[in-house]
This record gives structure tokens, C-alpha cells and sequence, in this order.
């Protein structure tokens, strides 16, 4: 099984310069995003700033809340939905964007694909670079628990990863499909615990089940901010769905690439 | 011919498009026609294609606009998967270059000999050693530093010219590479194809720029309209392609000026 994933993961190409030719592809993403402008990566930063301060006052001035260090709650909350939803939708561009590197160069469409999730990290671990600085204005007391952190950022890249396989193959077969994810998206945002107390999805579980990014997200904020454990049960349940969309979208993508070519 | 020495071999190559009259590639379009289905044609691009090209030769594929060029290079690159039954073999690493593709012009030269050169296959290390090189042989130097978008397209031909004069791969795919520019620059041109041919590579050329085939090639495939018409010695198939073309061009322009003259009454 694993050897079959692997022949899927490495197509016949060459592999001498892979790595290196996705970390090009990244930096260069992320170069032309960020670097042409004056302001530079911080544009990374003012998107979830912004949209920290819009949130921070509407749940904390109108709706009030009892979210102990609700900013940061907020803050690490936006920062992961940010990296997704941003994510998502470079994902889904990526092959019909880069059509003259498939078509007349000799390139593993993963290695794109794989290069769009990289720059996009970047800026997520800009962000969480600036998380932690803020953070030490804060009490938090960090613990052993924080080791889980690692796992749920890997647990989101497999999800991410996975789903950005099968929307940049979507959107080359319904070339409106983003309008729909956009709507999707926007409604996706609220069965997430961002700027809403978590204990509220517990009593709505089949929330928490259905969608596993609510389960990184509490995760996240137990580990991060609180200093508690993570909730096993959703950790179990996301990470199998992390492999399982993972595998789903290779299968899809290696079905579905070389067709897709002809019709880009 | 003996086997061990064919590094590319196509067997009964086909292709088939379907192509679709109306456009149905949107979700609201796919809802609306739901009772309408699209009907798509089959247009063929390539027929039957047997090629065996051996090592170190210079392969060169003419045909007219249309005539499946660009088609069997795809499938020969595996960018495009030929109908079933058909077989391709290729030993070796394989490259395919055009010249000014993986260009980004909001990066500067040098960063895009880096991206160019990565995406052809050359490590970070090679491509600091050769750096220099590349930037003489391009005649670059004082503009290393300037934006892609700023320079004129024989700056950027050069550019790739000299990328690839360093790629590493045994096979090469041409694709209308060359031809293109003044006297000094097609003596570039000369300079890379010899390069080539001194260091063993196998070629694949296609190209509508004749003097070049006939000057460097060892064996010419002529292609028309998705079919394999021979396989020759350059002069051969030059020779059939020109008649080809004299007397498509005959039969359009006697068709073209008869329609004028009757649209005229």
C-alpha cells in the first residue's frame, strides 16, 4: 500500500532536483505575492488583522462572550482559517494558472500543486511567528501540551493538500466552481469555533464530526492558549480524515491530470 | 537496426480529441443543458505513428500548421496520453525546450536562470557554477539585476539559448527552437545545436524553419494531417514537403481568387 502511494507520489520524473524546484516554485510565489509591494509580507499579516479587529469588537463590545483570552482565541483561530481558505483557493487555480509550465516543460503537476501549499505556509508560519509575539504580551503558560501543535499543523496539511488535489482538477472541468466554493467557504467559516466559544459545537457534535477543521481548531486552541490537552476523540477523527481526503485527492489527481491537460 | 541503440520508440501512436461544440465547462451550464446533453465530435490529430529514433541522432518533424507536430511532441514529453494501443518507450532522461517558456517576468534575470534552470533539472550547485557563462554567452552581464519584463525578445531568446545549452538530460525535445534573429544570433543558434550534437545528445526537433532540418538533421519525418507521410533523409522528405505545399497553396489561392471573382458578380 504504502509502496503504491509512494510510485503515485513519484511519478516517472526526474528526482534529482524535486525539492529543490518546488522550493523555487514556492519562494518565487511567494515573492512576486508579497515582495512587489512596499509593505511587503506584512500584507500577510493585515488581511487577519483586520479582520481580527472587526471580529474582536462585534463578539467582545456587542455580543459579549466568555471566551477567557478571547483575542487570542480569535487570533490563532483566523490564522488557521486564513491559511486554509487562502490555500484552497491558490490550490484551485494552480494547474489551469501554470498551463505553459505542464504543457512545455517537463513538470510533476504535484511539484505545483505541493509549491502553492509551500508559499502558503510561509506566510502561516510568518503568522504564527507574530502569533507568539503577541502572545507574550498575554498570561499564557505554556506546557508539554504545545508538543501537540506539530501534529495538528500536519494533520491540516494533509487535509489541505488533499483538497487542493481535487479542486485544481475540479476547476479545470467547471470553470465557475470558485464562485460556489467562495459561498461554500463563507458558510463553512461559521462551523468553526473563530470567533465563537467552542462549547457551543458541543452540543451541536454532529458539527465537530462532519467537519474536522472545528476539531484542528479546538485542538489548537487547548494546546496553544489554554495549556490542556487535545481532545482525542477529534484528533483520531481528523487525522483519519486527513489521510483519507490525502489519499482520495492523489487518486483523483493521477486519475485525472493527464486528462485534464487536454481540455485546460 | 539494433535494438539496444532506439531511445525513443512509438508504436501505433493515435490521438483523439473530443472536442465539444458548445462550451459546457461550468457548473450553470451543465444545470441548464441537463436535458441537452453536449455532443462532442472526435477530431483525429495523429494516425498511426511508428517511430524508433536511435541514440545521439538528430530527429526533425515537419509538417504544415495543423498537420499533428505539436500533438506528437506532447505525447512524446507525456504531457498527452495517446489512444489505447499505442506504446511509447523512451530510455533516458528527456527534456523538452522552447524557448522563453518558465520565464517569469516579474523576476530578474537571475532569478530566472535559477527558476528556468531548476525546472529543466539542473541542481542549485550546477547552476551557480555555470552562472557566469550563461550570463556571457547571453551577453547579459549588466543587466543580471533587471526585471524580464524590461528586456527585448532577443534578450530573452539568448537567454534560454544558454540555459539550455547546459541542461543535462540525453534526449532533447525542440520545439521551434531556433530560427529566430540576426546574424550574430543565429550563430548562437549554430553554436547549440553543435553543442549538442558534439556531446551525444538525441534531438527531436520540430520546426517550420527548414534550413535548420535540412542542415542538421540526420532523418525528417513529414507529417500530414495526423499522418505519417515518410521518414527520410532530409532532402527527401524537404523535397515532398515543399510539393505538399506547393500545391496546397495552389488549390487555396485557385479557391480563394474563384470565390473572390464570384462574390465580385
Amino acid at each position: 500500500m504504502i509502496n503504491k502511494i509512494s510510485s503515485l507520489l513519484i511519478a516517472n520524473l526526474p528526482k534529482k532536483n524535486r525539492l529543490e524546484r518546488i522550493w523555487i516554485l514556492a519562494k518565487t510565489d511567494f515573492k512576486k505575492r508579497y515582495y512587489g509591494t512596499s509593505l511587503g509580507i506584512l500584507w500577510a499579516l493585515i488581511n487577519p488583522i483586520f479582520q481580527l479587529i472587526i471580529y474582536y469588537f462585534v463578539f467582545s463590545v456587542f455580543f459579549k462572550n466568555d471566551v477567557p483570552n478571547f483575542s487570542l482565541y480569535l487570533f490563532s483561530g483566523l490564522i488557521l482559517w486564513m491559511f486554509i481558505s487562502e490555500s484552497n483557493k491558490k490550490g484551485m487555480y494552480m494547474i489551469s494558472s501554470n498551463r505553459h509550465l505542464i504543457e512545455m516543460i517537463r513538470i510533476d503537476k504535484h511539484d505545483i500543486i505541493t509549491a502553492g501549499l509551500v508559499s502558503n505556509s510561509l506566510a502561516l508560519i510568518f503568522n504564527f511567528f507574530v502569533y507568539f509575539i503577541v502572545a507574550a504580551f498575554f498570561d499564557i503558560q505554556y506546557n508539554a501540551n504545545l508538543l501537540y501543535l506539530p501534529l495538528i499543523i500536519f494533520n491540516l496539511m494533509l487535509i489541505t493538500y488533499g483538497v487542493n488535489l481535487i479542486l485544481s482538477i475540479i476547476y479545470v472541468y467547471l470553470r465557475d466552481f470558485d464562485h460556489f466554493w467562495d459561498i461554500f467557504m463563507i458558510a463553512a467559516f461559521w462551523a468553526n469555533p473563530i470567533v465563537y466559544n467552542e462549547s457551543i459545537l458541543y452540543q451541536y457534535k454532529i458539527v465537530l464530526y462532519l467537519n474536522p477543521i472545528s476539531g484542528l481548531i479546538i485542538n489548537m486552541h487547548n494546546c496553544l492558549i489554554y495549556g490542556k490537552s487535545v481532545d482525542f476523540e477529534l484528533l483520531q477523527l481528523n487525522l483519519i480524515f486527513g489521510v483519507f481526503i490525502f489519499i482520495v485527492g492523489i487518486f483523483i489527481f493521477k486519475h485525472h491530470s493527464k486528462k485534464v491537460i487536454e481540455i485546460l | 537496426m539494433s535494438n539496444e541503440n532506439v531511445v525513443i520508440k512509438l508504436s501505433n501512436i493515435n490521438k483523439t480529441f473530443r472536442i465539444k461544440d458548445r462550451n459546457t465547462g461550468s457548473v450553470l451550464a451543465k444545470v441548464s443543458n441537463i436535458f441537452n446533453p453536449n455532443k462532442s465530435r472526435a477530431i483525429k490529430a495523429l494516425e498511426n505513428i511508428n517511430v524508433e529514433i536511435k541514440k545521439g541522432e538528430f530527429f526533425g518533424i515537419i509538417g504544415s500548421n495543423g498537420s499533428g507536430k505539436s500533438t506528437l511532441l506532447k505525447i512524446m514529453t507525456s504531457v498527452y496520453q495517446p489512444d489505447k494501443g499505442g506504446e511509447i518507450k523512451i530510455t533516458g532522461d528527456f527534456q523538452r525546450l522552447t524557448l522563453a517558456t518558465g520565464f517569469d517576468n516579474e523576476l530578474t534575470a537571475r532569478e530566472n536562470i535559477f527558476l528556468n534552470g531548476s525546472l529543466h533539472g539542473l541542481s542549485f550547485k550546477k547552476i551557480r557554477i555555470i552562472f557566469n557563462s550563461i550570463l556571457q554567452f547571453a551577453e547579459l552581464e549588466k543587466f543580471v539585476d533587471t526585471k524580464v519584463k524590461y528586456f527585448s525578445s532577443g534578450m530573452i531568446s539568448r537567454l534560454a539559448f544558454s540555459i539550455a545549452v547546459n541542461i543535462e538530460a540525453d534526449i532533447l525535445f525542440l520545439d521551434e527552437f531556433g530560427g529566430v534573429g540576426d546574424a550574430s544570433f543565429r550563430k548562437k543558434t549554430e553554436q547549440v545545436f553543435n553543442d549538442f550534437i558534439l556531446r551525444g545528445k538525441t534531438i527531436v526537433h520540430v520546426s517550420h524553419e527548414l534550413d535548420t532540418i535540412s542542415e542538421y538533421c540526420d532523418r525528417v519525418l513529414l507529417l500530414d494531417k495526423g499522418k505519417q507521410i515518410l521518414i527520410d533523409k532530409p532532402d527527401v522528405a524537404l523535397a515532398s514537403y515543399r510539393r505538399k505545399v506547393k500545391k496546397d497553396e495552389g488549390i487555396s489561392l485557385h479557391t480563394f481568387l474563384h470565390n473572390e471573382t464570384t462574390r465580385r458578380d
